[in-house]
C-alpha cells in the first residue's frame, strides 16, 4: 500500500521536479574564501559512473575543484553549468573539477544528468557512504573546494556558486600559474 | 541613624546594581533586530506559503513543505517505510540561511526555539539528533536536514528541512539567533504555519 500511495506520489509530481512552493532560489554568489591556512587534501578513492577508480592523489600537479553535491539539491543543480563551462576552459591547462555525489547510485545519476541542459563531461564519483564528504568536514550541500597542485585545500564556498564568474576564474588562473613547489 | 545610614546604602547598592546589570545585559544579551522587514510569498503553482526575515548581512526563508514531498525526497534515497512516514509525520520547512555580509557569521539551530500558542517555547530538533534517530533505525544516510550550526563565510549560504513536531496547518511562531562578531543577533517569525497535509487549492 505504502509503495502503491509513493508511486502515485511520484508520478504525480515527479515532473513538476518538486512538491513544495519552489523555492526562491538565492542568486547564486562567486565569493570563494581563501582558508587562511591551506589544509593538505586527505586523500581518497571513488568510483566513477563507469566503476572506474579515481584517487585524489592520481591528479596531484593539477588544480582541483571538489565538488559535493546530490541530485536532489537545487542549487547543486545550478551550478553544474558554470562548472562544466570553466573545465571546459581551462580543463587542458590543467584544472579537473570531481563532482563528488553523495548516497546516491549511479544509475539514478546517470538518469538525472541525461535531463540537464549542460551534460557534465568532469568525471562524477560516487561518496556512497559519504566518508569523503566527512573527511573534508562538508556539512551541507553543495559544498566546493579548491585544491591546489601542492594538494593543499586553500578556497571552499559553502552554498551554490557561480563558477563562470570572471573572479573564480581568475582565482583559478592564479592557481594554474602557480608551480608545483610554492603556494 | 545607623539604621537610616545601611538603608541608604542598601538602596545605593541596589539601584547601582540594577544599572550594572542592564550594562551588562545590553553588552551580553542578544541584539534584537526588530527591524527585519519578513516578506510572507503564495507559490502560484503550489500555493504554499513562504516567509523570508531579512536583517542587515544576514536573511533567513522558511519554505512549506508538503507531506508528499517529505515522503517522495525519503523515499527518492531508499529509505525504509518507517522513516520515510515519521519524517512526513513532521511539520517541515525548506530553510535557507544565507550570509550577505561582508564579515563571517554563524548560527546554532540548538539557540532557536519555536513558541506554540500555549506560550511555551521549544528547542528545535537538531541534526545530530535526527541522524542518531536514523542510526538507531538502520539508516546511514546524513544529508537533507539544515546542518547543526555553521560558521560562513561572505557568500556562504545553505539550506535544509528543519522539522517541528506540529500538525499539519499549526501556526506558531520562531525566535532565531546567530552572532557576528562576538555579537548575538535574534529575530522572530511571528507566524509561520505548517503546511497542509494536502495540497492546497489553486
Amino acid at each position: 500500500m505504502f509503495e502503491l500511495r509513493l508511486a502515485l506520489v511520484l508520478v504525480l509530481y515527479a515532473p513538476l521536479g518538486l512538491l513544495h512552493a519552489e523555492l526562491p532560489s538565492p542568486e547564486l554568489s562567486h565569493e570563494l574564501n581563501r582558508l587562511e591556512t591551506p589544509v593538505a587534501a586527505p586523500d581518497f578513492s571513488l568510483e566513477d559512473l563507469d566503476d572506474e577508480q579515481h584517487a585524489l592523489s592520481d591528479y596531484r600537479g593539477k588544480v582541483i575543484m571538489l565538488n559535493f553535491w546530490a541530485t536532489w539539491c537545487p542549487p547543486c543543480r545550478r551550478e553544474i553549468p558554470s562548472m562544466e563551462s570553466i573545465y571546459q576552459d581551462l580543463g587542458e591547462k590543467g584544472f579537473v573539477v570531481l563532482g563528488v555525489n553523495e548516497f546516491e547510485t549511479p544509475d539514478h545519476v546517470f538518469a538525472y544528468t541525461g535531463q540537464l541542459s549542460v551534460f557534465p563531461t568532469f568525471p562524477i564519483l560516487f561518496d556512497r557512504d559519504s566518508k569523503v564528504s566527512e573527511l573534508y568536514g562538508v556539512k551541507g550541500l553543495p559544498t566546493t573546494l579548491l585544491i591546489n597542485k601542492q594538494g593543499q585545500v586553500v578556497y571552499r564556498a559553502a552554498g551554490g556558486r557561480d563558477f563562470d564568474h570572471p573572479e573564480v576564474r581568475a582565482i583559478v588562473s592564479e592557481l594554474l600559474a602557480e608551480s608545483d613547489g610554492d603556494t | 541613624m545607623i539604621i537610616g545610614y545601611h538603608l541608604h546604602m542598601k538602596r545605593i547598592f541596589r539601584h547601582t546594581a540594577r544599572i550594572l546589570a542592564a550594562l551588562l545585559l545590553s553588552v551580553a544579551g542578544p541584539v534584537p533586530h526588530g527591524m527585519a522587514a519578513v516578506e510572507t510569498f503564495t507559490d502560484e503553482t503550489s500555493g504554499l506559503l513562504s516567509w523570508q526575515a531579512r536583517h542587515p548581512g544576514f536573511s533567513l526563508q522558511f519554505i512549506q513543505l508538503l507531506p508528499d514531498y517529505v515522503r517522495a525526497v525519503y523515499s527518492g534515497r531508499g529509505l525504509p517505510p518507517k522513516v520515510v512516514e515519521l519524517m512526513a509525520g513532521y511539520c517541515m520547512f525548506g530553510t535557507i540561511i544565507k550570509n550577505e555580509s561582508d564579515k563571517p557569521l554563524a548560527y546554532r539551530v540548538a539557540d532557536w526555539r519555536y513558541i506554540t500558542a500555549d506560550g511555551q517555547a521549544h528547542p528545535v530538533k537538531t541534526k545530530t539528533a535526527w541522524l542518531q534517530d536514523w542510526r538507531d533505525m538502520g539508516v546511514a544516510f546524513r544529508w537533507s536536514l539544515l546542518p547543526d550550526d555553521q560558521q560562513f563565510a561572505p557568500g556562504d549560504w545553505s539550506q535544509g528541512f528543519t522539522t517541528l513536531p506540529l500538525a499539519p496547518g499549526t501556526v506558531f511562531k520562531l525566535k532565531y539567533q546567530w552572532t557576528q562578531e562576538d555579537e548575538i543577533h535574534e529575530g522572530i517569525f511571528e507566524d509561520l504555519r505548517c503546511a497542509p497535509a494536502e495540497a492546497p487549492d489553486v
